[in-house]
């Protein structure tokens, strides 16, 4: 039996709760009153994956049975969500690659011989092999990668994109060419939050530069309210508009999965209970990785986090139509994760946690924080956000972990360069997201290394850029100084230091509100 | 390394006082509704009651917990010859008003009966922790008993087939403000269905002396007094529900005679005079008020304490 998520008011019989702050994490006294929101707990799995994913795949939503779809002499395509999807990575095997081993044993009964497999990853870095075969699996990998059918998606190169219109709004459409002309594209996804999944999927994931910059830009994040809500999201809008003209070109049987809210494994399940329930063990737990935490050496609380892999369940799988598929999606994703809160508050208190969609197996810049932050932790929310207009967020990072040359230098530029001169995301985005975007160094980069494209920073930014408009402070409890500065932000070193600067904006005594999270979590402010 | 003790030494302080390490854990009151029900697991009692436990609980009793009762508290016993006319084994029914009644009654008992007396305690409370257990077990000679009605390792109703005695607190918990609660149906149930009688027992003093949330006994020895009754037994043809009142009222009597006089307490249950035990419906302050001050106890018209016999 789960239980529901709920708000809890911190009062005198409240215990220190866990923030999270970058690679590691501490206990906080909040003030009394303050609004805690925890997610709930986790729903019960599927019983047996298998037969779940046979049964979505003979009993498709509003399409044909999967096998029915596919003939000798086709040419298919398998597309999937990239290592950005779930956080943590998921604990072998990967609910991806059962799912394509299952699509693939149909397309071996059908006499399908032209099979690629393509992960989505857009703008994202290229994945290493190990990393691909943690996702498909050791018989998808051994079948597929050597033959170089197994693949990452190059959103640059030309000769592969193709163009598939504009939309009634001028929107470019390219995708890949191979997904575009495949007689099926199976899309697999793990809808891990709400803004995940539906068009999104092939419409982003497989699509270029030229097809992102339409709403991966300032413009249509202010205006994507929240984008954990598709329906009041400018940039799921854009996103829907597309997916319509993909739809129109391209066959496509989308399979969506959702997750349970299983994160952390154990001994690190104390992170995920409700402190005043930890156990004497759970307290032990704690103590010991906190002590362990604060003499371990960077590299190596790196290392402890980083290999974490989460032991999630699966709630759900839906396959078929894409917009069909995605609604029942929804309803899950909202059971899991969807928490009722009453009103607005004054301050904002997020923890921000080691690890990003963007820093899988890499590290926590300052930008990719901020976006964690003020992009996806801030958006956690349907119809108001938490904080009013003009309230404060006061987040919990170090900013210290640096940039990893490897997966981010064109971050490293954007933090150097363009943050120096703006934080403004429109005055970023009109000046220098062009150069970046076509520079030929990171170009090369992405395609040829693990880098991610030139315009990646940009998105960051434009992803935090709501909470920016939103909101007058900004406040980084433990932050480095001179990065929290070179953000646009300030840094104070408590909970009480960061209110008391904030009073100026939200008064002495504001009402405050923490989301308690991982695991994942979606406010729903009445 | 300093600073690594120094971080250390601060967050086991933080952890000791967040989850109150000593004491038990309190939930925030916002999040007691979504607390689950407490675990159905409950330590087992059955070898407290074998000899090894029994020759250990003496030496506990007798070398430990007497002394150490007596020094923080004084007692006045009465009625103790209503033990005399009856065979074991019976149920001790009381009023509860603060973890010293068990001490209170055990000690009081003489040694015959008090070795083979047992004492039901909450599943939920006693029998939560092994250590919980094994130490009330052992100290108190409890066993656990469903506070919500759900079924148990042992039942009451064994134990009093082993012949054990029993004491229960018809009441069910620790009354909040010294005054007796609803009584419920456990102990007239089970006296109607083994057919043991039921000794009503009467206390007073212990709420003044060591209150709900208390921990230890307030200083200054405080006195406490503890009357037993005559023996009840259903009559024939009566109904649990009929005589479960008739426990309460056995007890009502007590306590008023325990602060008049035998006679005057006859007198009033007589002409249905007894107070209420439950107390005077006042301001909560007041009933408070009223169950702090310790009973008088005073033996001689001269108001001089007889010290001689008394325990």
């Amino acid at each position: 039996m789960s239980r529901p998520g709920f708000v809890l008011e911190v009062d005198d019989r409240t215990p220190p709760l866990v923030v999270h702050e970058g690679l590691g994490f501490r206990l906080e006294s909040f003030p009394l009153g303050t609004r805690v929101v925890y997610p709930p707990e986790s729903l019960p799995s599927v019983p047996d994956v298998d037969e779940a994913i046979r049964e979505a795949l003979l009993h498709p939503v509003d399409s044909d049975p999967l096998p029915e779809r596919l003939f000798a002499g086709m040419k298919l395509t398998i597309a999937f969500d990239d290592l950005s999807l779930p956080l943590p990575s998921m604990k072998s095997p990967d609910i991806r690659g059962r799912i394509i081993e299952h699509v693939l044993t149909l397309a071996a009964e059908a006499g399908v011989d032209d099979v690629e497999i393509i992960a989505a990853n857009a703008l994202h870095r290229r994945m290493t092999a190990a990393e691909l075969k943690h996702i498909v699996g050791e018989r998808v990998f051994r079948s597929f990668f050597p033959q170089g059918k197994l693949y990452n998606f190059d959103a640059e190169d030309r000769d592969n994109l193709a163009h598939l219109g504009t939309t009634d709004q001028g929107e470019d459409i390219e995708i890949s060419k191979r997904a575009a002309e495949s007689d099926l594209l199976v899309y697999v996804n793990v809808n891990l939050v709400a803004m995940d999944g539906g068009h999104k999927s092939v419409g982003i994931g497989l699509a270029s530069y030229r097809s992102l910059r339409h709403h991966h830009n300032p413009q249509t994040m202010v205006h994507s309210r929240s984008f954990m809500d598709h329906k009041k999201s400018a940039m799921h809008h854009s996103a829907w508009r597309m997916g319509r003209i993909i739809k129109d070109t391209v066959k496509v049987f989308q399979i969506e999965t959702t997750l349970d809210n299983n994160v952390f494994s154990k001994p690190y399940d104390f992170l995920m209970k409700r402190e005043w329930e930890w156990s004497v063990r759970d307290q032990a737990s704690m103590l010991a990785m906190k002590r362990g935490l604060s003499v371990a050496p960077q590299k190596l609380r790196h290392k402890l986090f980083h290999d974490l892999r989460a032991p999630y369940g699966l709630t759900g799988i839906s396959a078929g139509e894409v917009e069909g598929v995605h609604e029942q999606t929804l309803e899950r994703v909202h059971r899991q994760q969807l928490v009722e809160v009453q009103g607005q508050s004054d301050v904002l208190v997020l923890g921000v946690p080691y690890l990003g969609p963007y820093n899988v197996n890499s590290s926590m810049n300052p930008i990719l924080a901020t976006c964690m932050g003020l992009g996806y932790y801030f958006n956690s929310y349907r119809h108001q956000p938490v904080v009013r207009k003009g309230g404060a967020v006061i987040l919990y990072h170090p900013l210290n972990e640096g940039f990893n040359q490897l997966h981010h230098p064109s971050y490293v530029d954007f933090y150097e360069e363009v943050l120096a001169e703006t934080t403004d995301p429109a005055v970023i985005s009109a000046k220098y997201e062009k150069q970046f975007a076509e520079d030929e160094w990171y170009r090369h980069l992405y395609r040829t290394s693990h880098a991610y494209h030139g315009v990646h920073p940009f998105y960051m930014w434009y992803w935090a850029a709501h909470a920016m408009d939103h909101v007058d402070e900004v406040i980084w409890v433990g932050a480095d100084r001179k990065v929290a500065s070179r953000l646009g932000f300030r840094a104070a070193t408590t909970l009480q230091d960061a209110l008391e600067m904030a009073s100026g904006t939200v008064g002495t005594s504001p009402s405050i509100t923490y989301l308690h999270n991982p695991p994942h979590l979606l406010a729903d402010v009445r | 390394m300093t600073g690594f003790l120094k971080g250390t030494v601060d967050d086991v302080r933080t952890v000791s006082r967040g989850w109150r390490w000593g004491r038990r854990s309190m939930v925030p009151r916002s999040a007691e509704e979504y607390v689950l029900p407490a675990r159905s697991t409950v330590f087992p009692s059955d070898w407290s009651r074998k000899r090894p436990a029994i020759a250990a609980r003496e030496v506990a009793q007798k070398g430990g917990l007497e002394p150490l009762f007596r020094s923080q508290v004084r007692t006045q016993v009465e009625g103790l010859d209503v033990l005399a006319k009856i065979d074991g084994p019976v149920i001790f029914a009381a009023n509860h008003a603060s973890h010293l009644d068990t001490p209170l009654i055990l000690l009081s008992l003489p040694d015959e009966w008090r070795r083979r007396t047992a004492v039901a305690a909450a599943a939920d409370y006693f029998f939560d922790t092994w250590w919980r257990a094994v130490g009330s077990s052992l100290l108190f000679n409890t066993f656990p008993i469903d506070r919500r009605g759900g079924a148990m390792a042992t039942t009451p109703g064994e134990v009093l087939a082993d012949g054990w005695s029993l004491v229960i607190f018809p009441e069910g918990t620790r009354s909040q403000d010294g005054w007796v609660g609803k009584f419920r149906m456990g102990a007239a149930f089970l006296a109607h269905e083994y057919g043991v009688p039921v000794v009503p027992v009467a206390h007073r003093g212990t709420f003044a002396a060591m209150p709900r949330g208390a921990g230890w006994p307030h200083p200054g020895r405080r006195q406490l007094t503890i009357r037993f009754g005559e023996p009840l037994r259903p009559a024939e043809g009566e109904s649990v529900r009929e005589f479960a009142p008739r426990i309460k009222d056995a007890v009502a009597q007590l306590l008023d005679e325990d602060s008049s006089t035998w006679w005057e307490s006859r007198r009033r249950a007589a002409s249905g005079a007894t107070p209420d035990p439950s107390g005077p419906q006042v301001a909560q302050w007041r009933r408070v008020w009223a169950q702090t001050d310790s009973p008088q106890v005073t033996d001689e018209p001269s108001g001089r304490r007889l010290a001689a016999w008394r325990r």
